[in-house]
């Protein structure tokens, strides 16, 4: 079981608004570590709505939550919080960096969130990631002035800053072209393959699906195959 | 430096003009509260010292009283026996009896600080075919410029002359002007039970009270007792100074139980004063209130609009692992330091308009300046009423952020 990075048993959610209505129905998945899974579906089959439940964000829901190992459902939201520092990195369709901070502030925030090294060993760590991606000229430069394609490499950069066990990514190509989309998925597998990162990935784009280790097909709210 | 205080710092220099104008709301509030509060203390002391220029701590006098049978009616158990001491009735000796055994008695207890003897005569001053209506004070003058400053209030002559002068008097202003005297001129003085008198002009004073200017004269204390036609130990009055004026109504109360006259302190004889004191406290406090929670308003403003502004960067804060409380922190570290940074430019602006305006001339009566303080306590109190203000300006957005669910936020 050491190997399991993420399990859900039962997972049951519903929307309450306008009525109450099943989104997800008794899901229960696990996701080896070092996989790079894709889950897809039709829009509206509930493929985010699960995503954020195993992101721990969203936590209005039935059933059980696992990550490596340790129960995270019922915790406090300050308990999740760390958890989520510490083990789960996200990449968002959109970029989300903070359009006032330096790209190296932007990778550098959540390492100084956790506070495990000092402000300078996290420097040196978010060049490297920046490096990583192609973006280290971009470092010293406002989020806000940055391409599309470049703010989405220091966005994932930011997710990989601590060496999460679990990197959840929303679309993270929707936004992206086709160049783009390929360095990002090279970079995924190599996390995966490499460093033996977890990557869980809604996405839209088939090519992506295809070339993942494993496509979690939904919908409707239930799994139809865990491929 | 903690990546909470960075983010704020950050969030705080991205939007410069905004956090100059929420701390120019908060110095503005502290600058006015310690110019205020300067000005009040100022003219409180002022008016408290000056009122310790006429008013001695405590002023020891016999009261006519109207007979108090109850001794005697338990003595005798017969409630028929009537004492008649109605001062209309019957003539009551005004002074007090054995002056200077009081004043050798009062003199050793600790607390007291000085005590003179004084007689109050009501008079007429005459000159010419005018005639205006005073009272002398008979003291010694010496003493008298020892407890209440009379120096300070002299126009023109020598306050000592009362001491060589055979028959001198120092009169107010207000009777100088009225009857047109001048140091070296005499004047026909007449009480209501001795003699007209002329006494010389030796000085002329002016206290900042007109009242007191057109009705009072200093003379000395024998020369008052021969306007009454009375003996050496006549004394109407004793004052009395004390060490510590704050302790003024319960040495009071003591005296009186100690010697059966009546004994008024300066808070009961200034109770307008006191009065005066309060009203004015709470004007300027609600003042100081109102300017201070209108810069509260605006930093609650600030803060709401950047709230909603962030509120994506808010939510992805929290999905990076920033906690409840750590996102609570960002915000109210940026109140806070909007707080500090207005509350050190409002000290040095609420020194500097308080300096400012302690230059003013004014002129009236002795008063040549308006009355300042320049007192540490206040500049403390600003900056701690400015800080605990924005924290509660702060607060309520700053909680509003720690509550943003990350998952609607995002997913939008």
């Amino acid at each position: 079981m050491a190997d399991i990075a993420l399990k859900s048993t039962n997972v049951t959610k519903y929307f309450h608004d306008p009525v109450t209505l099943p989104v997800l129905k008794n899901i229960s998945l696990e996701v080896k570590k070092g996989e790079f899974v894709s889950i897809v579906g039709k829009s509206g089959c509930g493929k985010s709505t699960l995503l954020y439940v195993l992101s721990t964000m969203d936590r209005d829901y039935e059933g059980e939550l696992e990550i490596n190992g340790l129960k995270v459902t019922g915790k406090s939201l300050n308990d999740l919080a760390r958890i989520r520092n510490e083990s789960i990195g996200f990449v968002f369709q959109f970029h989300y960096l903070l359009p006032d901070f330096t790209c190296l502030k932007n990778v550098m925030i959540p390492a100084l969130r956790l506070g495990k090294l000092s402000a300078k060993e996290v420097e040196a760590k978010a060049y490297e990631k920046l490096k990583m991606f192609g973006v280290e000229e971009q470092a010293l430069k406002k989020a806000n002035k940055l391409s599309g394609g470049q703010q989405q490499r220091v966005a994932i950069a930011r997710a990989l800053i601590n060496d999460p066990a679990i990197i959840m990514g929303d679309e993270p190509t929707g936004n992206l072209d086709s160049k783009n989309t390929g360095i990002v998925f090279d970079l995924f597998q190599k996390l995966s393959k490499e460093f033996g990162q977890t990557i869980i990935s809604v996405t839209h784009d088939e090519d992506f699906a295809k070339r993942s280790d494993r496509i979690i097909e939904m919908a409707d709210g239930e799994i139809k195959s865990h491929g | 430096m903690n990546v909470n205080t960075e983010i704020a710092l950050t969030y705080l220099s991205a939007r410069k003009k905004q956090t100059i104008i929420a701390s120019l709301g908060v110095m503005f509030g502290i600058s006015m509260f310690i110019f205020m509060q300067s000005l009040m203390k100022g003219t409180n002391d002022y008016f408290e010292k000056m009122s310790f220029n006429n008013t001695p701590h405590i002023r020891m006098y016999s009261e006519n009283k109207v007979a108090d049978n109850h001794m005697m009616t338990s003595f005798l158990n017969d409630p028929s026996v009537k004492i008649l001491t109605n001062p209309k009735q019957l003539i009551q000796s005004q002074g007090l009896t054995n002056p200077y055994g009081i004043i050798r008695e009062i003199s050793s207890k600790p607390e007291i600080a000085n005590v003179t003897p004084q007689v109050t005569a009501n008079v007429i001053y005459t000159s010419g075919s005018v005639q205006i209506n005073g009272n002398v004070a008979g003291v010694n003058i010496d003493e008298e410029d020892k407890m209440f400053d009379v120096q300070s209030n002299m126009v023109t002559g020598d306050l000592h002359a009362l001491n060589w002068v055979n028959n001198g008097i120092l009169i107010g202003r207000g009777i100088a002007d009225k009857l047109s005297l001048h140091t070296g001129d005499n004047i026909t003085v007449t009480s209501g039970t001795g003699s007209p008198t002329i006494m010389k002009v030796v000085g002329i004073f002016a206290t900042t009270v007109k009242q007191i200017d057109e009705t009072k004269s200093y003379a000395n204390i024998v020369q008052a007792q021969n306007l009454l036609g009375k003996d050496r130990s006549y004394v109407t009055d004793l004052k009395i100074n004390l060490k510590d004026y704050n302790k003024a109504s319960q040495v009071a109360r003591d005296l009186e139980t100690m010697t059966g006259y009546r004994a008024e302190d300066w808070v009961r004889a200034n109770e307008q004063l006191k009065a005066a004191f309060k009203i004015r406290a709470i004007i300027l406090n609600s003042v100081i209130g109102v300017i201070l929670l209108v810069a509260g308003f605006g930093i609650y403003n600030i803060l709401n609009m950047t709230i909603y502004e962030k509120i994506k960067e808010i939510a992805i804060l929290k999905a990076q692992g920033f906690s409840g409380p750590a996102v609570t922190s960002i915000f109210l570290q940026q109140a806070i330091y909007i707080g500090l940074m207005g509350g050190i430019i409002g000290i040095c602006v609420g020194f500097g308009i308080t300096y400012m305006v302690s230059r003013i001339y004014i002129g009236a009566g002795t008063l040549k300046y308006l009355p300042m303080s320049f007192y540490i306590p206040h500049y403390i109190e600003a900056i701690c009423f400015g800080i605990l203000t924005t924290i509660a300006a702060g607060y309520f957005p700053a909680r509003k952020a720690s509550k943003v669910d990350p998952v609607t936020i995002i997913r939008g």
